[in-house]
């Protein structure tokens, strides 16, 4: 019988490599999306402004806060009553890039402060303007803190992004559960499944450990 | 150059500046001493508006510091700033240091700005650590650095905020000697410091502050032979000991 499955399994390998390509799409889209809106948030939570500061951590508290399972039947099952029809697949790229952005937002927001304030201060002695110190001076000191966290959040996300599977965007973990009802063995095709995951997180863990190895060099040098 | 007409300054409800009254001319070394939590920092600080003033006038190269509308760039241009904890930017070269705020504020051109900032870190004496992090650097070299930073601006102030207290011994004098030969050379200049072998070879004037007023201002040789204050005379007593 397992060897009956077995090959049944090797036929389904197309359905799964699909479901890959849709992990990618969804994770991928909302990393780039997420990284882009985090950094733009990171950087005014980390501003003097006490209103945005407070705005943006009330956001990041409240994502933060709540499951992502939540937050994603909110998008897909609840916003429609209030008008906003969407799709599965955008509604997971939203759902996903919102827990993506508050998240990067934190990591964002703690490497500029981390920058030691005599920074700020020479360079507003030199009279480089708020965006000069923070293009020149801030961010790419502030960059070894946030590199290494960052892609870190990267591999969480990839793994988050499973909770898609709930609102019926097929993905590999969607995949899983479908083929399991042909192929009861759930050992073999959830193991899988995890290993598909894997094959994505692997390479991102890497790239996080030889960063903060990197980053760990340098920052002894400093 | 450099007006104060009574300038107060508070931290919350600590008054660390009270009525500040003082005159710095072009060409004037002025140094400012005092025991520690006198307000000698807080006051160079507020010349270019790193603190800001609560009342009172502070009126450099004839433009008021503290009014909301000035173009703060434009002062700060003319204005040199050297820390005590050098604040170098650890990511740039010694050259970048002194280069970026040339290129960004100034606009100057990258040949011209860098030709600007080789010549200046050959005067300070790093002609050949142009293209050293401050990481490799030592606190004297570095603090050297901090200076041609300020001086690849071509400013009309130099401030100096306890240059030499975060050094080594050994490594205070190479500092000095800069500091000297800037004077020498006319260039307006306020420091900080506790180094009294410096004030009485190079002040036109000692300040001498104590819990944010100004109780002497007095040539230096005035200063240290006969203090008309029993403050002033404590001060030196106890600094005097080592």
């Amino acid at each position: 019988m397992w060897g009956f499955y077995f090959t049944e399994l090797l036929h389904s390998l197309p359905f799964f490599l699909k479901g890959l390509w849709m992990t990618v799409a969804v994770s991928g889209l909302s990393l780039i999306a997420g990284t882009v809106i985090g950094f733009v948030c990171g950087i005014l939570r980390a501003s003097g402004n006490k209103i945005l500061r407070y705005i943006i951590g009330a956001w990041v508290d409240l994502i933060r806060g709540t499951p992502f399972l939540v937050q994603i039947f909110i998008i897909f099952f609840i916003l429609p009553s209030a008008g906003i029809e969407l799709e599965a697949f955008p509604a997971a790229v939203i759902a996903l890039t919102n827990l993506a952005a508050s998240f990067i937002c934190e990591i964002v927001a703690g490497g500029i402060l981390a920058v030691p304030s005599g920074q700020r201060e020479a360079a507003t002695a030199s009279g480089l303007s708020p965006y000069q110190q923070l293009r020149y001076i801030i961010l790419p000191q502030a960059m070894r803190t946030i590199l290494p966290p960052l892609v870190g959040q990267y591999v969480l996300l990839v793994k988050d992004s499973s909770v898609v599977s709930a609102i019926g965007v097929v993905d590999i973990t969607r995949v899983g559960w479908l083929t399991v009802q042909r192929i009861p063995e759930g050992i073999m095709v959830f193991g899988l499944v995890g290993i598909l995951y894997f094959v994505i997180c692997y390479p991102l863990i890497n790239l996080s450990n030889f960063l903060e190895r990197r980053m760990a060099v340098v920052g002894t040098r400093l | 150059m450099i007006s104060f007409k009574n300038v107060n300054k508070w931290f919350g409800d600590l008054h660390v500046l009270k009525d500040i009254n003082l005159e710095v001319a072009q060409g004037e070394v002025v140094v400012v001493c005092g025991p520690s939590g006198s307000g000698k920092s807080t006051l160079i600080r507020c010349i270019n508006r790193l603190e800001p003033i609560q009342k009172g006038e502070l009126v450099v190269d004839n433009m008021n510091v503290h009014d909301k509308k000035i173009n703060m760039t434009k002062i700060r241009a003319e204005i040199g700033f050297v820390f005590q904890s050098f604040n170098l930017y650890p990511h740039m070269t010694a050259l970048e240091n002194v280069t970026i705020a040339p290129l960004k504020v100034r606009k100057i051109p990258k040949k011209e700005a860098e030709k600007i900032g080789r010549e200046t870190l050959i005067r300070v004496g790093l002609g050949e650590r142009i293209k050293s992090h401050p990481a490799q650097l030592s606190g004297g070299q570095q603090q050297r650095v901090a200076i041609a930073r300020g001086l690849c601006m071509r400013p009309k102030i130099m401030l100096f905020d306890e240059p030499t207290s975060a050094l080594d011994p050994e490594m205070i004098n190479e500092v000095l000697d800069v500091m000297r030969d800037l004077a020498k050379g006319g260039m307006t200049m306020m420091v900080v410091t506790h180094e009294m072998g410096f004030a009485r070879e190079v002040a036109n004037r000692v300040v001498f502050m104590d819990d944010g007023k100004i109780i002497e201002v007095a040539p230096p040789n005035d200063f240290f032979t006969n203090p008309q204050t029993d403050r002033g005379k404590f001060f030196l007593s106890s600094i005097l000991k080592h």
